[in-house]
């Protein structure tokens, strides 16, 4: 066991825990963060996803000791009262339906536009293609990227 | 027997109304028979606050299919409601007061809630809005004809005064509910009929919205369980010495006492594997200390067969003749030498599938002497209380179960064994509260599947090629009922004068154990939409004119145990899809169109795929899609189940399967299992029929099965190769 430092959502927080802990289950069960998801723990799913320092990151796949020194952003922490502008066009284009997945899409569709502002829609498909969607909502993540792409220019 | 119940208001403790439907059984000596009456006994239904809002108890499983909006969209129709201030809540279990009937209760699955709640949820919401004009023209010393309900207020026609719901609630709670129910015309409906976002929507975005896996209560350790890696093996022996040495890990148990015990019931299948508990202080240690221990398995007589002897068994069984389950005509027209000049055959596989909800298998328990609270995400949380009662003699009253939405359900959610797994747990820990939770692992090696299904098709034509008989055989590994209801019905709306359907159970013999998946157990026995494009084929008809040739005469259908389904309405989606693909236009070299068709319960959907092979590759490029479910509530969550079960249906075309070597299933994650992905996901172009339809039907399921067939065809159309099977080979494609 070892006290890690975490940086999560601009708030600084310790824990006591064994170092090759996943950050995903830090997130979720000692920071009592649950907006990030379990659904595979190899990366393959992508609804562990947070940002670090900005980058779309696998939390399930990195170890809390290895994220101490970087700032972390979990969906709760995406904006303050969910008016993301991914938010608002998964709010209208009725993105969600079991919602499960939607946290990891959202989050990497924001590290995505943050790097990429104008995407084709090729581009937006290969950004999202690592995010499963068991309820296959696939056609409509990509249709609110692209509106959220046009409601920030 | 038609059970009446009836309508009932009391004011909420802090003001406002609480309309309720009690059961039947709390309501001996009604006080007034003049009270609104309805089909449902869904209890505590609806609260509305002082402040005005509006609380919808939901005791349904919302799993993603956009159920609960549907629902609260119907009754706040006809209560008049601003849409804006309806919320969802999901109370707690309460058998006595939640009662379980076909109108009523949480069981949730086969698309069926939408018509069996509509009538009740309409009338509820209705009673509640005479209420409130009742208390309005009461305080305004008028008269209820004077009055009217729109967007959360009613308002004095003749004054043009209005009063918002809030303020009438408590008044209106105690006025006489009316025995006449005065319902919309449809035509004025506000809601009904308009997309609407899910209401849970802005909790899922910010990642508030709690599944079950989110729960933590105070004092809670976590569980996982090594499973038996084969079917109906045995634990022989643990050493859990490692283990227990791990940080965190406080007790190592076998489930043993809770494994191998099926209910009477044959379609309720949970047969839990037996293994061995880690329980820890976090997920991580009770995972690591799985990792340690030392377990040795009797495998038991599963370890000796693969999958492909399992299909080859089926294949064998598929060869003979058993008694007809149901037939129209002659049952032996196959064998009529004075008719059949030409006979078909194929044979179908639709293999066992995993259901991969994206939330993983959970539940937290926390046991008590005699009962147990637990949380979790549950298609039926009735069957959690009736099983803890039968398995832990725990007494109903001591049974408490948290409802939550799921991170997926389609089908496998409706089975308690997790809350069995979880509640052994809690009491063996010491009657401390517990969170199982199923790793992805777990999930893909040790889990119930959608069964085996082998489907042996016989066709016959006479001299003049018109299909004169049909034989179907299904040899499967899961009984929900054979496939006709009706012997002497038809399960397709085809004309074919001799129909006749063979089935024969495999249960006995399966390497996995068999559930119900979306679809329910459908999705086999929609490849008969391939074998009649074989038969097109093979009388070198184009598959839709053939269809419709068949559809002539429009017989009605009995799908399923559904009531009958008109066969014109089988062309009408039929003939929607094929203008909206264009069926019949020229496609480029290395590309075709497929179609399927089929009535699924009270609705019925038509698919036309097309396809691409080049450059070694088969892409789906585009998929359209017919609907008739009745009446569309809302447009938005019905088309989102259409495309999302066409995705569903493409995966298992794709990637479906559950390959199995000596017992044990060969995958474990999503990089073997794999889903689709959205770079490999068509577009998909949805189309409800006009329909006059006053009710709606379900949608939830209609999609998924007609996929494989349709691309199948589409895969025929384009290079001429017939593919019997999912998932496909893709070095089929390559030159």
């Amino acid at each position: 066991m070892a006290t890690i430092d975490l940086n999560i959502n601009g708030v600084k927080m310790s824990f006591d825990v064994d170092p090759q802990m996943p950050l995903l289950w830090v997130i979720r069960d000692y920071a009592g963060l649950t907006g990030t998801k379990y659904g595979c723990g190899i990366a393959q799913c992508g609804a562990c996803t947070v940002h670090i320092d900005g980058a779309a990151v696998r939390s399930c796949s990195m170890t809390a000791q290895a994220a101490s020194t970087k700032k972390i952003v979990t969906i709760e922490g995406l904006s303050k009262n969910g008016e993301h502008p991914l938010q608002l066009a998964w709010q209208e284009e009725d993105v969600p339906q079991c919602g499960y997945c939607q946290s990891g899409q959202i989050m990497q569709a924001a590290a995505f536009l943050s790097q990429h502002p104008n995407p084709s829609d090729d581009e937006i498909t290969k950004a999202m293609t690592g995010n499963l969607c068991r309820c296959g909502t696939y056609q409509r993540i990509h249709k609110a990227v692209k509106a959220a792409a046009q409601a920030k220019k | 027997m038609n059970r009446r119940h009836f309508i009932r208001t009391s004011v909420l403790a802090g003001g406002g109304l609480m309309l309720t439907i009690p059961s039947i059984a709390m309501n001996e000596h009604p006080h007034d028979v003049a009270i609104a009456e309805t089909n449902g006994a869904l209890s505590d239904l609806l609260k509305i606050a002082p402040d005005g809002q509006v609380r919808y108890q939901f005791i349904k499983h919302e799993m993603g299919q956009g159920v609960s909006t549907a629902m609260a969209m119907i009754i706040a129709e006809e209560l008049c409601a601003d849409w804006q201030k309806v919320k969802i809540d999901f109370p707690d279990t309460d058998l006595k007061k939640f009662q379980n009937d076909k109108y009523g209760g949480y069981d949730t699955g086969g698309s069926c809630t939408i018509i069996y709640q509509w009538d009740t949820l309409r009338k509820a919401g209705a009673t509640a809005r005479q209420m409130l004009i009742a208390a309005a023209a009461k305080q305004w010393n008028t008269t209820p004809e004077n009055c009217y309900a729109k967007d959360h207020f009613v308002v004095n026609r003749l004054s043009s005064q209005r009063i918002d719901f809030g303020a009438l609630a408590t008044l209106a709670a105690q006025m006489t509910v009316s025995s006449e129910v005065l319902l919309k015309d449809p035509k004025d409906f506000q809601l009904i009929g308009k997309p609407k976002s899910a209401k849970l929507i802005p909790s899922m975005v910010t990642g508030s919205l709690q599944y079950g896996l989110d729960i933590k209560v105070p004092g809670m350790l976590y569980a996982v369980i090594a499973r038996c890696p084969v079917f109906k093996g045995k634990l022989k022996s643990f050493d859990a010495k490692a283990a227990l040495k791990i940080k965190g890990v406080k007790k190592v148990f076998t489930t043993q006492p809770i494994a191998g015990l099926q209910t009477e019931t044959p379609y309720m299948p949970h047969d839990i594997r037996e293994g061995v508990v880690v329980v820890a202080d976090s997920f991580w240690a009770a995972k690591k200390g799985r990792d340690a221990l030392v377990l040795v398995w009797d495998d038991g007589i599963n370890a000796q067969y693969n999958s492909e002897d399992f299909k080859t068994l089926a294949a064998q069984r598929a060869r003979h003749r058993t008694d007809p389950t149901g037939f129209v005509g002659d049952a032996n027209a196959m064998a009529d030498v004075r008719h059949v000049r030409t006979t078909l055959h194929a044979s179908y596989v639709f293999p066992h599938q995993l259901h991969s909800c994206m939330e993983p298998l959970n539940c937290t328990a926390h046991a008590s002497d005699n009962g147990c609270e637990l949380w979790l995400g549950s298609q039926a949380p009735n069957l959690v209380v009736t099983e803890l009662q039968r398995v832990f003699r725990f007494s109903e009253e001591r049974i408490k179960v948290h409802c939550f939405p799921s991170g997926g359900g389609f089908g496998r959610r409706y089975y308690p064994d997790m809350a069995v797994e979880a509640a052994f747990i809690s009491r063996e820990a010491g009657n401390v509260p517990v969170k199982m939770i199923w790793t992805r692992e777990d999930d893909q090696q040790h889990n119930l599947g959608h069964l085996f299904q082998h489907m042996e098709y016989q066709a016959a034509l006479d001299k003049d090629n018109t299909l004169f008989a049909w034989y179907e055989k299904e040899i499967c590994t899961y009984t929900w009922g054979a496939k006709y209801a009706d012997a002497q019905l038809p399960g397709m709306a085809y004309h074919i004068p001799n129909i006749r359907y063979d089935f024969e159970d495999m249960t006995g013999e399966e390497l996995v154990h068999s559930s119900a998946w979306r679809g329910v157990v459908g999705h086999g026995r929609f490849y008969s939409e391939c074998f009649i494009d074989e038969i097109a084929a093979s009388v070198k008809k184009d598959p839709y004119a053939f269809r419709l040739g068949l559809l002539e005469g429009d017989r009605d259908v009995l799908p399923n145990d559904a009531n009958r389904f008109p066969g014109a309405k089988v062309r009408r989606v039929l003939t929607l899809a094929a203008e909206k693909s264009q069926w019949g236009k020229k496609m480029a070299p290395g590309s075709g169109q497929g179609m399927a068709v089929c009535p699924y319960g009270t609705s019925c959907c038509a698919v036309i795929a097309e396809v691409l092979v080049r450059d070694n590759k088969l892409t789906v490029t585009k998929i359209v899609i017919g609907v008739d479910c009745g009446k569309v509530v809302n447009p938005s969550g019905a088309s989102n189940q259409i495309t999302g079960g066409i995705v569903w249906g493409l995966t298992a075309l794709f990637y479906g399967g559950l390959p199995i070597v000596k017992g044990r299933a060969v995958h474990t994650n999503f990089h073997q299992n794999k889903l689709l992905r959205m770079q490999e996901c068509p577009d998909m172009e949805v189309y409800f029929v006009d329909s006059d339809d006053e009710k709606p039907q379900g949608i939830g399921e209609i999609s998924s099965p007609l996929a494989i067939p349709a691309v199948l065809n589409a895969i025929y159309a384009a290079t001429g190769k017939r593919i019997r099977t999912v998932p496909l080979d893709l070095s089929l494609f390559t030159s």
